[in-house]
């Protein structure tokens, strides 16, 4: 995927939103390549169970790089339907798709609120400039 | 210049000094000042890294006979006996954190001027050498990351982060002489013939950070608060079988 098309949370998680056959919302989530450039080497993740129920702003997750552990945060509200179990085997691969292959959980929304506060690609670029990344 | 807290606290147990360094995380995160913490322990303590096993520690014989807490940062275990331990906490978009590197950078280079007061010639390591995870050592002491501070080739000084939403936590050791309980680590006092004390490094390194990083010195003390958060976390995290055992 495109960063353009995905929306980015302030604490630097991207949200894709499909629609399933069912008819409802999933969102894929993952990490931005900013935040990954700023964590430098991975060591270990730990991602929630699937069944888990999340609100927006909850940590779900975390990720541990050579020298931080840092919390992952649920952009949306809604149940975890998948997590991407095997990105613990090839950590060191997530920076370099990080909007493909580096996808997280999968979350089926229970409310589609949050979304709009979501930032765009553009107000998120803006974000991390400000941070000096 | 800008005002931080200085804490300097007596002597306490593994699950009491890692909740104290929790609640002034919550503390900054809820808007309070920058600070920075020196402390020791009360007995030799192994913390463990968030991520390591419980049972990695049966590698280390030396060690199984201290109490054990599992820290909120990552890494590798560290036989607290012998050291000066510090931790910072600063809210999550201080300057001193865009890159996060930095907040490492200042520590490190300041502790090796205030050891330079010494005569003692550290610097830091610029090996970015990748080894897998497996073949980890279990001591973090024995592990290398640029940035660590080295003397004569061993690792003195190390740090790690903790990155929640509104604060960044760091915390680190500076191993001051060998101990019985890691017998395989030196140091300052074997590396650099000199025993210094924790509370006279603390003093010069604190005027070097204070330097470097423009900052003015509060003393203090835990607020009423911060002190009730710190035995609550002590007692609903850090003593607990689900935190210690959960890997």
């Amino acid at each position: 995927m495109k960063p353009e098309t995905l929306l980015f949370s302030k604490t630097h998680e991207w949200v894709h939103v499909e629609t399933d056959s069912t008819g409802a919302k999933v969102a894929t989530i993952g990490i931005s390549a900013f935040a990954l450039e700023a964590l430098t080497d991975l060591v270990y993740i730990e991602l929630p169970k699937v069944g888990r129920t999340l609100k927006t702003g909850e940590a779900f997750g975390e990720i541990e790089s050579v020298k931080a552990v840092s919390d992952l945060y649920s952009p949306v509200d809604g149940a975890v339907v998948a997590t991407h179990d095997s990105l613990a085997n090839e950590l060191e691969s997530l920076p370099s798709d990080p909007y493909g292959n580096g996808w997280l959980v999968k979350i089926k929304l229970s409310d589609e609120t949050a979304l709009q506060e979501l930032m765009d690609y553009a107000a998120y670029q803006k974000q991390c400039a400000e941070e000096g990344h | 210049m800008e005002t931080w807290r200085l804490i300097e606290s007596p002597p306490g147990r593994g699950d009491w000094n890692m909740a104290v360094d929790a609640a002034l995380m919550e503390s900054v995160a809820a808007g309070g000042a920058c600070c920075l913490r020196f402390y020791t322990w009360s007995e030799p303590t192994v913390s463990l890294g968030y991520f390591q096993e419980y049972a990695a520690r049966q590698t280390h014989p030396a060690s199984a006979a201290c109490p054990l807490v599992r820290r909120a940062t990552g890494g590798g275990a560290i036989v607290h006996d012998r050291e000066l331990t510090y931790s910072v906490v600063v809210p999550a978009d201080h300057p001193l954190v865009s890159p996060p590197p930095e907040l490492y950078q200042v520590l490190h280079r300041t502790l090796v001027a205030a050891l330079a007061e010494w005569h003692i010639c550290a610097a830091l390591c610029d090996d970015s050498s990748h080894v897998p995870v497996a073949e980890e050592p279990f001591l973090c002491f024995q592990r290398r990351a640029s940035g660590d501070v080295i003397l004569g080739g061993a690792k003195i000084g190390g740090s790690a982060q903790r990155r929640r939403r509104g604060a960044i936590l760091q915390h680190g050791s500076v191993l001051l002489a060998r101990s019985l309980a890691a017998p395989e680590l030196p140091g300052l006092a074997e590396l650099g013939g000199k025993l210094i004390q924790a509370a006279e490094l603390g003093q010069a390194w604190r005027a070097h950070l204070a330097h470097d990083g423009m900052i003015d010195w509060q003393s203090a003390l835990l607020t009423e608060s911060e002190s009730q958060q710190a035995s609550q976390i002590a007692h609903e995290t850090y003593r607990g079988a689900d935190w210690t055992f959960r890997r």
